[in-house]
């Protein structure tokens, strides 16, 4: 049912190394591997291309790595907690909660900047946390999450805010802020900074750290509910807590880079097609292997598209569904 | 002010031309007594027209102002929601331009409705023509074509002289502001950005760069995007490296833009405290307040 992690994880983890080699080079400076060595040795900040190196493009790709890891084992725990191949990380209204924020600060400020805090990642953290709380509460009976009418409310909820951040969008009077909120509904990893990537950083490494106790009931819960309880894990209480780390998970997430689609549904299937359902290291590949996956798609749109690049949420959908749907062609995926 | 006095004068010289596009000359020959006009609009698509419009209206808010230096301001049946110079035009009744009132338009049976590449979608103008409503469109990449839409304008219209007169002074003026010495020998790199995050800016293939040549400076984006207005990373800026900021005052960008970006003050222009907010409808309309916005220009770039 499980093969041996140990080679994945080297192979996602020597991927890793390629993709952050080549991505370094990705930029309007030409800068070659010469340079790239001497800035990281001796960083010299008054030089731009140094600065914009070290400034912004590792940056980015930090962002694009733990990103990709967070949506991705967001939506692994989406998946096992709901038992359905079809769950992802924005089953809990999540990014479109957080476009709603994101949308009323575009929309209502004409300031977006107070006291030197830039808001709509603000507005969309508590956009998401919100929608997050109001779809679980209704998903909820009696302290008991029920997958069925949790997924349910999901879809409501994310409807309702969808249409209430379309209506904000229609009733816009400035193109630019249309253009703010399309561009920021695909995501992007633009505005990655140092300052910022502590939050996904470390709400990334908790879950990670938490999971790992929790793998073994997490791989029971995927074989079903009944089964589950037959096997003594306490369903209720690991529901509660894959839901909150789940939230966290893709707040940050979504708050920074807005909400990149298709990580999350794919990478997890992808992750158990290779190691299996009970695989002992699935949750540590699957952030591996979402990392990776997103840091490629940020490269190739930056590649195609230069200089401000595709919003990355494309390349996700344009290059993962195909591949996904090749997946499903070629061997049956495993839930 | 003596910096103030072209700026009133041009005002004084825009009214006297706006003042000799009253009512007082229309033809003596009824419309329908006249061949109608077959002509092709600047997007290639071909209309028919009554030889002497009485009726038009424009969905653009800088066509509105190309309307009321040329035409009889009294055949001007409405305005959109967004058209709000000259004064005048707020007496006006509103159609909605996006989403477009077909209906409200149609009710006013306008004889032709002018517009500007970009604004009204092909959409709207493809259903408007099958209701029978013809739509004349106008395309602008450099200072003179907004003079040579002002002449076409204007012999659609049945006033050429008129509109003649008017690009004339604008193209005097526009002269006048160009050979102005410059204060340094080469031509400062401005760059102009429209929206923050992300962040767009006036691209090569814009007004703006033909604008700020007249004005003495450069459009620091060289490089053709395909976009008008393409979106820049931080990065690009970084190495774009431009002489002049504009998009906000110093202090206003200060605590926004380079709040958001840091990175992005080691610039020349942040430097220098080059940074200058500008008048927006100026700077965004293709009208004929032209040449006011490129001595609107030239007065930042001569800022010490």
């Amino acid at each position: 049912m499980s093969r041996p992690a140990a080679p994945y994880i080297l192979a996602s983890l020597g991927l890793m190394l390629v993709l952050v080699v080549l991505g370094l080079r990705i930029g309007s400076f030409a800068t070659d591997y010469t340079f790239i060595g001497r800035t990281l040795l001796q960083y010299n900040p008054a030089d731009p291309a140094q600065l914009a190196l070290v400034q912004l493009r590792l940056p980015r790709i930090v962002m694009a790595l733990l990103a990709g890891g967070g949506l991705a084992v967001s939506g692994y725990l989406m998946q096992a907690m709901v038992n359905n191949a079809l769950a992802d990380p924005y089953l809990l209204g999540t990014a479109s909660g957080a476009s709603l924020g994101a949308i009323l600060c575009f929309s209502l400020l004409s300031n977006l900047t107070v006291a030197g805090i830039y808001l709509p990642p603000l507005a969309a953290l508590a956009g998401a946390l919100v929608t997050t709380l109001l779809v679980v509460a209704l998903g909820s009976q009696r302290g008991q999450l029920i997958p069925g009418q949790l997924l349910l409310a999901g879809v409501a909820i994310s409807s309702l805010t969808a249409a209430l951040g379309g209506l904000l969008s229609f009733l816009s009077s400035s193109e630019g802020q249309l253009r703010t909120v399309v561009f920021w509904a695909m995501g992007s990893f633009e505005r990655a900074g140092w300052d910022v990537l502590p939050y996904p950083a470390a709400a990334l490494a908790l879950a990670l750290f938490l999971l790992i106790f929790l793998q073994k009931d997490l791989n029971v819960l995927l074989l079903g509910e009944e089964r589950a309880q037959t096997l003594g894990v306490h369903v209720a209480r690991t529901r509660w807590i894959l839901v909150v780390v789940a939230a966290a998970l893709t707040g940050c997430v979504v708050a920074l880079c807005g909400p990149v689609g298709f990580v999350g549904l794919m990478v997890p299937h992808l992750t158990r097609w290779l190691l299996g359902v009970t695989g002992k290291a699935n949750l540590l590949f699957c952030a591996l292997l979402g990392a990776d996956f997103l840091l490629g798609c940020d490269l190739l749109a930056r590649l195609l598209y230069p200089p401000a690049g595709l919003p990355v949420g494309l390349i996700t959908a344009l290059f993962g569904v195909p591949f996904f749907v090749y997946l499903l062609r070629k061997k049956r995926v495993a839930l | 002010m003596i910096r103030l006095l072209p700026r009133i004068s041009s005002g004084l010289l825009l009214l006297a031309v706006l003042a000799g596009c009253q009512s007082n000359d229309r033809p003596a020959t009824p419309a329908a007594a006249e061949a109608p006009q077959h002509v092709t609009d600047d997007l290639g698509h071909q209309l028919t027209i009554p030889a002497h419009p009485r009726r038009i209206m424009s969905l653009a808010a800088s066509m509105t102002e190309m309307l009321y230096a040329v035409a009889d301001t009294a055949t001007i049946v409405a305005r959109t929601q967004v058209c709000d110079y000259p004064r005048a035009v707020l007496r006006k009744r509103v159609i909605n331009s996006y989403p477009l009132d077909l209906e409200g338009l149609v009710a006013l049976h306008p004889d032709v409705v002018f517009t500007t590449e970009g604004i009204t979608s092909q959409d709207d103008i493809a259903r408007l023509e099958k209701l029978g409503v013809p739509v004349y469109c106008q395309r602008y990449t450099k200072v003179t074509d907004i003079l040579r839409g002002l002449n076409d304008l204007g012999r659609l219209l049945g006033r050429p002289a008129q509109a003649q007169k008017l690009t004339d002074s604008l193209a005097a003026e526009l002269k006048t502001l160009e050979q102005r010495p410059r204060p340094t020998a080469t031509r400062p790199r401005v760059l102009a950005i429209t929206w923050q995050d992300p962040i767009y800016v006036y691209g090569e293939n814009t007004l703006f760069t033909d604008r700020i040549r007249l004005a003495g400076g450069q459009n620091a984006v060289t490089e053709h995007f395909a976009q008008p207005y393409p979106a820049l990373t931080r990065e690009y800026i970084l190495k774009l490296n431009p002489d002049v900021l504009i998009g906000g005052s110093f202090g206003k960008l200060d605590s926004t833009f380079f709040k958001t970006y840091p990175e992005l003050k080691r610039i020349k222009a942040y430097q220098t405290r080059r940074i200058y907010g500008i008048t927006g409808d100026l700077m965004e309309r293709p009208s004929p307040r032209v040449a006011e916005s490129v001595r609107e220009l030239q007065g930042l770039l001569r800022t010490p």
